[in-house]
């Protein structure tokens, strides 16, 4: 994966990120981190395309991300599962890939079950969103991005609303998911994560990098901030 | 089967202080007397029923615009909203269907009282309708636009597909509790002598002098409509929940 950012800031009502530049390549799973309000998820959001930059550009894979050709070729996990609460696991696959991918019923169904049995979710998919529990939910959403079969799945804060068992569930299937090839970006709290599951490692504060490299740099951290930081997670 | 039993207390709680009421009185008790204004009071019904349906289809339309109103960048469109359904709000729903029909109503040439009667409770029921879609479109988070917006969903499609089928099962049991308000509200219709299930008794009554057997008429009748309904708004609630 390849990934330029050229001079970023980002405002809402006050400035989240200020003047962000980044190139990177060769990677193949990002993870973001960061203390709350670092500007971790805003970057993610950014890179996504799903928010714009108040000023800057973004480039993943060689595409400025607000082309709408990016957007079909991403998936996007929220924090919340942020399935549509009145369809079944199944039917929030199938409704996506229908509308807006124009696969058929048929074929729709069998993409639709084929990711949710990846994500061990046979059993589940003719329930609600809300007769399964937070993390087979959060599984649900995950098989749901897959579906579109994206070149890049963004990861923000998967676990997040989860307790620590449902978050070791989703954080494995995630892991699972590493064989599928695709490219990962991910925000987490969860820094065993990290360090078994990306191959980089971004550590944000107070709107910029403030440092940057393999998962080494958990261990061996250079700056204060990130010492800090790691003092405070371990 | 405890809760089964418990409900049959209660009901049988009621029937009692029912029986005590009817066995205060000097006269026998004698719904037959009735028997004759049966076609009246059918077709009462049917009025009451007609009436509260049509104010239910007039108030989902007119509370839709309201709450567009209510939701509009124009500043003066908010204002109207907020103002009128406060006057609303603080106003008897009797008091409405006077100043509609005798003042409103002749003020724009019609002396029309049943159609000035249908208005009033079409515009009393709006305020509560305009609620009822603000809580039915706000229950769509941010988070399921934007779900929305990463897949490429066409507006016509989130509406359709997403949105609307969502508000739908949201709406239904405030509607169904909006209709038996209505329902009930129908009964001051009889001010305007228009045909509703109360002024039919009430004509009934005044005919046969039986006023016990005509109120306890009267009120199991309304009973008899509103129940189901509260009850089918359960059900529904239950069954549809997100």
């Amino acid at each position: 994966m390849k990934i330029n950012i050229h001079q970023v800031s980002h405002l809402y009502d006050v400035e989240v990120l200020h003047d962000l530049s980044l190139s990177l390549e060769g990677y193949k799973s990002v993870a973001i981190i960061g203390v709350s309000g670092s500007g971790k998820s805003t970057l993610i959001r950014l890179l996504s395309g799903l928010e714009k930059p108040s000023a800057g550009k973004l480039y993943v894979n060689d595409h400025s991300v607000d082309e709408e050709a990016y957007r079909k070729k991403i998936g996007f996990v929220f924090q919340h599962h942020n399935l549509f609460p009145h369809l079944t696991l199944k039917q929030n696959i199938t409704l996506v890939l229908e509308k807006t991918r124009g696969i058929e019923k048929n074929e729709a169904e069998n993409i639709a079950l084929r990711y949710l049995s990846m994500l061990h979710l046979e059993d589940q998919v003719n329930k609600l969103p809300k007769n399964v529990s937070g993390g087979q939910a959060q599984r649900a959403s995950i098989a749901r991005a897959l579906s579109v079969n994206p070149d890049i799945i963004f990861l923000d804060e998967p676990t997040s609303s989860l307790d620590p068992i449902l978050t070791h569930e989703v954080l494995t299937a995630i892991e699972e998911l590493k064989s599928l090839g695709k490219d990962f970006i991910f925000v987490t709290h969860v820094m065993s994560f990290v360090k078994d599951f990306a191959d980089y490692v971004i550590y944000m504060d107070k709107g910029e990098i403030a440092e940057m490299g393999t998962p080494d740099i958990l261990d061996y951290p250079k700056s204060e901030s990130l010492k800090a930081f790691m003092e405070k997670v371990r | 089967m405890r809760k089964f039993r418990a409900y049959f207390l209660a009901i049988l709680t009621v029937l009692a202080l029912v029986v005590f009421v009817i066995f205060q009185q000097e006269d026998n008790f004698s719904l037959a007397s009735f028997k004759p204004y049966q076609n009246l009071i059918a077709s009462a019904i049917g009025n009451t029923i007609l009436v509260s349906l049509v104010a239910l289809l007039g108030s989902l339309i007119l509370g839709f615009i309201f709450y567009l109103f209510s939701i509009s960048k124009i500043k003066y469109l908010n204002a109207i909203t907020d103002v009128f359904t406060e006057i609303i709000y603080g106003t008897p729903l009797l008091v409405l269907v006077v100043i509609t029909a005798f003042l409103i109503g002749p003020a724009f040439g019609t002396y029309n009282r049943n159609l000035m009667g249908y208005i009033a409770l079409i515009i009393y029921m709006t305020p509560y309708m305009k609620n009822v879609y603000q809580s039915g479109f706000s229950s769509i988070s941010r988070d399921q636009y934007m779900t929305m917006d990463l897949f490429g969903f066409t507006p016509y499609q989130r509406y359709r597909y997403i949105i609307i089928p969502q508000v739908v099962r949201i709406l239904m049991p405030p509607m169904m509790n909006n209709l038996s308000m209505i329902i009930k509200g129908s009964a001051l219709l009889n001010v305007l002598s228009y045909n509703e299930l109360y002024y039919a008794i009430r004509v009934a009554q005044s005919q046969t002098f039986r006023f016990v057997e005509g109120y306890i008429l009267m009120w199991v009748l309304y009973l008899m409509i509103t129940i189901p309904l509260s009850q089918a708004a359960k059900v529904i609630e239950r069954k549809w929940a997100l």
